[in-house]
């Protein structure tokens, strides 16, 4: 066979390509800029080859097409992660005009889209070779990024990151290795075979291939690199990883475990996740309490809100991947503008994200404490939000499923995170809470807008739910 | 755009829109606060029973944004809007502008539950009343921890109403449901469906155990608020009861029954027993509502129509009764700076409009025939006799007893007597602290002397499935 590729395989990836070809304007630009660098024209570039692909994105939307002989499917499910991935990134790229390393913006931006390239080749990656590529490429730009500022906690974050990343890669390659022995195959749709259901190589090849990407999903026990990754990575690039990472990985979970497992193995095979998940939800809300920093909280808060996601998956209906999908849009513009709002109160040290820093803030800045309190009315599932609506989706359908205990765990779960959020909150309203000595920031244009941004999608998705139909993941 | 859509949305957005005045305006936010509530009043009266509707969800349940007042939310929504004007007019707390602005949010998510036709809709704006409540707690609260102890409490009980909601949604397949009633639900799941609904509106009522939350909150905010917050947010979990436990679940009525009449009955002994004993003039009147509340539970739990009209009789009776009282009690404590009972004393012998009108409420409060609490306590006690529970009423008669003492205590201690010399010696009411309690206290006399309109509603709507005696 020879592997020729026709214009079709490379129209299917366009949005990948152009998102790459940004990152590499941005550098050329860079190139003319000398002395003085130009912070926004970097930022401009980037965003712009972000909002072209999402429309090249959009208009694929519906058409299936395989691609690449079957190693990247377009069509519903492909389009709309890669739309989320291009929101998450387009969000991180407006906080660096806003804060962000001293050095030079142009080449984080550069690795930033690189990384986002990753991601959306996960979104549609149909087989193994391709999942892994779009893994590495999004993981090797963020060790580079979570290294991108002069600080110790930076660096210590990068090699967290790096070590514990790269042993959960080592798990999924292995776990692929397996499967391909198994089936002989690397193609998820080769995996749909009933006889394999008896395979102890296929089971412990599934079996490592989910611990790769539960990791990846930051869900209990593989949760504690989070937190201190988070907290010492820059500020847009936490953001970027607690959408966009979270978002490549779901997208290959959920084509995993919806269509590429034996009828009848899946609910042997996935119990274990869906305890899994039923543990974040209850460690990552009780984690949140003691935090002291904004960036740990929302990490915490990420387990828990990853663990709501998964169980929507649990039983495989399409109507829970379609919650699972609206409850990931809605989690991506709560954590880019609560990202957002800690940017636009930082000063160099990034001192926006400790929690102390948001004492008075509702007198000091009343519009940003406003966004903030949506923000986390939204996390912690409080109406008027998207958080709400995209709990009770996920209740509905969890019960549907037969779930109980999920639903359960789920409650209990939320019913833990109020304290840590409406802490937030108290500190930014109470009379008694003196605000933090020194000067605020003055009006931040672009993570204003994007605060302001985010605020309003994040009450719209509220009543006007949109969630797309035609998004089953297909792999054949 | 529909009244019924207006009555929700003017009290909100005129509440945000508040904001745009000075900060440290008093008087103007006051005034145009009231003027709000009072137009809010006229449209919600006007409103009538019309309906809006918008679809909102189709899958995995039908659910739409249907608003609509049935026969019993129309009183207690017409109640919502009385409370909250006098509570406005009332106001005078610092930064007078968010006060108002809070409780223009709450009347509006307030009556946003109450005129909601649909169950999602009304578990939204079932935690959305929460939002201003806590906001008004961590600003003029008096203790940080009732904040937390409101929030989590209430949250809790949300989230087992959502809990409920969505599976009845996906066994019955639409939540648009409310005051329509339509083939109830049984089996499977529905126990625990009706266990789910029972809890959120037992911590909001509250009945005992889960009421640890409320005497903290009641006598930890300012008058005004608790005024509306006891009046009217009380009754939210009783309201549910009647239109969605009771409606939607009937045949768990019965079978629920003992258990719910128990903590009932626990609620009003030990409410009207605490009562007696607290000196704190607010916790009084909170433990007091601990007490009658728990008398509208038995009244629920008895299913009988004659003891659900008097469950509505008396829920708009205690609203109004509550509300007078929570907000004279205020006018007390801003002119004697106190509200213990041991360091109030001779206080009718400067300020008799005072004291009249808190004799008025408290007499309401003791259940004296002529004024509306007695209307309501005399068909439930008739009704849950009628339904076969005797006990419950010998507990009731007990507690309407203890009602009398503690009533009698709060208004003795802080009226009568010789005028106390370490007291500061204040004007009476001006005109415009005796308008606002004045519209309440004229309600408590209507609804007492003629409760006509408020009968054959809540039964007619709340068994309407038929299936209740």
């Amino acid at each position: 066979m020879t592997l020729s590729f026709t214009n079709a395989d490379w129209s299917a990836i366009l949005p990948v390509e152009i998102v790459a070809a940004a990152g590499l304007a941005v550098l050329l630009a860079d190139l003319f800029s000398g002395r003085k660098q130009w912070r926004y024209v970097s930022i401009a570039i980037g965003l712009l080859g972000v909002v072209a692909a999402g429309i090249v994105a959009g208009r694929q939307f519906g058409h299936d097409y395989d691609a690449f002989f079957g190693g990247f499917m377009t069509g519903g499910f492909a389009t709309v992660f890669e739309e989320i991935v291009l929101v998450g990134t387009a969000g991180s790229l407006l906080l660096y005009g806003s804060i962000g390393p001293a050095g030079r913006v142009a080449g984080t931006t550069a690795i930033m889209l690189w990384s986002a390239c990753g991601a959306m080749l996960m979104a549609g990656a149909a087989n193994l070779i391709a999942i892994f590529l779009g893994l590495e490429l999004l993981s090797l730009g963020l060790y580079a990024l979570c290294a991108s500022v002069d600080r110790k906690t930076a660096r210590e974050s990068a090699l967290k990151y790096l070590i514990l990343s790269s042993t959960a890669t080592a798990f999924l390659l292995f776990g692929a290795a397996l499967l391909f022995g198994a089936t002989g195959s690397v193609m998820l749709a080769d995996f749909v075979n009933p006889s394999l259901a008896s395979s102890p190589i296929f089971w412990m090849g599934a079996g490592m291939f989910l611990i790769g990407l539960v990791f990846k999903l930051s869900l209990v026990p593989f949760h504690t690199w989070t937190p201190d990754v988070f907290e010492g990575a820059p500020l847009p690039v936490t953001a970027f990883m607690s959408v966009v990472t979270k978002a490549g990985a779901l997208a290959v979970f959920a084509r995993f475990t919806y269509d590429a497992l034996p009828p009848g193995l899946s609910a042997k095979l996935l119990l274990p996740v869906w305890i899994v998940a039923a543990i974040s939800m209850i460690v990552g809300n009780v984690g949140m309490l003691a935090q002291v920093d904004l960036k740990r909280l929302l990490a915490y808060s990420g387990i828990a809100q990853i663990g709501y996601i998964v169980v929507a998956l649990a039983g495989g209906t399409s109507l829970g991947l379609r919650y699972a999908i609206y409850y990931l849009t809605a989690y991506a513009f709560m954590n880019l503008g609560a990202f957002a709002v800690a940017a636009s109160i930082s000063g160099s040290d990034e001192d926006g994200s400790r929690l102390s820093s948001y004492r008075g803030l509702g007198r000091r800045r009343p519009w940003l404490a406003a966004a903030m309190t949506i923000f986390l009315l939204a996390l912690s599932g409080l109406p008027p939000t998207a958080g709400f609506l995209g709990k009770i989706l996920i209740l509905a359908v969890t019960v549907a499923n037969g779930y109980i205990w999920l639903a359960a765990a789920l409650i209990v779960g939320t019913a833990i995170s109020l304290y840590a959020y409406a802490k937030v909150i108290r500190a930014m309203y109470a009379p008694e809470e003196a605000p933090r000595g020194g000067d605020l920031r003055p009006f931040v244009p672009l993570a204003w807008a994007s605060a302001a941004l985010c605020a309003a999608v994040v009450i719209a998705m509220t009543f006007y739910p949109l969630t797309p139909s035609n998004v089953l993941p297909l792999v054949r | 755009m529909p009244l019924v859509l207006v009555s929700i949305l003017l009290p909100i957005v005129a509440g945000a829109l508040l904001v745009l005045l000075p900060r440290g305006d008093r008087v103007l936010s006051r005034a145009i606060g009231t003027v709000v509530a009072a137009i809010t009043f006229g449209t919600v009266l006007a409103a009538g029973t019309g309906d809006w509707s918008v679809r909102w969800l189709s899958r995995p349940f039908e659910s739409a944004f249907h608003f609509g007042a049935t026969p019993i939310s129309y009183w207690i929504a017409l109640l919502l809007a009385l409370c909250t004007a006098c509570a406005v007019a009332a106001c005078r707390v610092e930064r007078t502008r968010d006060f108002v602005a809070l409780l223009l949010a709450l009347e509006g998510t307030m009556l946003g539950l109450f005129l909601a036709r649909d169950l999602l809709v009304f578990a939204l704006f079932w935690d959305l009343m929460l939002v201003p409540v806590f906001f008004a707690l961590i600003g003029w609260g008096e203790h940080p921890a009732t904040a937390w102890r409101y929030f989590i409490f209430n949250f809790a009980g949300g989230l087992t109403l959502l809990l409920a909601t969505a599976a009845f949604g996906i066994i019955y397949g639409s939540t648009d449901v409310i005051g329509r009633g339509g083939a109830p639900l049984a089996g499977g799941w529905a126990p625990w469906i009706y266990a789910g609904f029972a809890f959120a509106f037992l911590v909001k009522t509250p009945v005992w155990p889960l009421h640890t939350w409320m005497p903290p909150t009641y006598s930890g905010l300012p008058s005004p608020m608790v005024s509306v917050i006891s009046g009217v947010q009380s009754k939210a979990g009783l309201y549910g009861f009647l239109v969605i436990a009771t409606a939607l679940l009937p045949a768990y009525v019965h079978q629920y029954a003992t258990p719910l009449m128990v903590l009932g009955g626990i609620s009003l002994i030990y409410g009207a027993v605490v009562a007696l004993t607290q000196n704190d003039a607010k916790r009084i009147v909170a433990y007091s509502s601990l007490s009658h509340l728990g008398l509208i539970v038995i009244a629920i739990a008895s299913a009988n129509p004659l003891a659900l009209d008097g469950a509505l009789v008396y829920i708009v009776a205690h609203g109004l009764f509550s509300a007078a009282l929570f907000l004279l009690l205020g006018y007390v404590e801003e002119r004697e700076g106190t509200r213990a009972l041991p360091r109030l004393g001779g206080l009718a012998w400067m300020n008799p409009r005072l004291g009249g009108a808190l004799c008025i409420a408290a007499l309401a409060a003791l259940g004296l025939p002529g004024l509306a609490g007695f209307a309501g306590e005399l068909l439930i006690l008739i009704g849950v006799y009628q339904a076969g529970y005797i006990w419950p009423v010998i507990v009731a008669l007990v507690a309407i007893v203890l009602a009398s003492a503690y009533m009698l205590r709060l208004y003795q201690n802080i009226m009568n007597g010789p005028q106390r010399e370490d007291l500061p010696i204040r004007p009476d009411l001006t005109w415009l602290e005796g308008l606002a309690v004045a519209p309440l206290l004229a309600a408590l006399l209507l609804v007492g002397v003629f409760p006509k309109p408020l009968l054959n509603n809540a039964a007619t709507t709340s068994v309407q499935s038929g299936t209740l005696p």
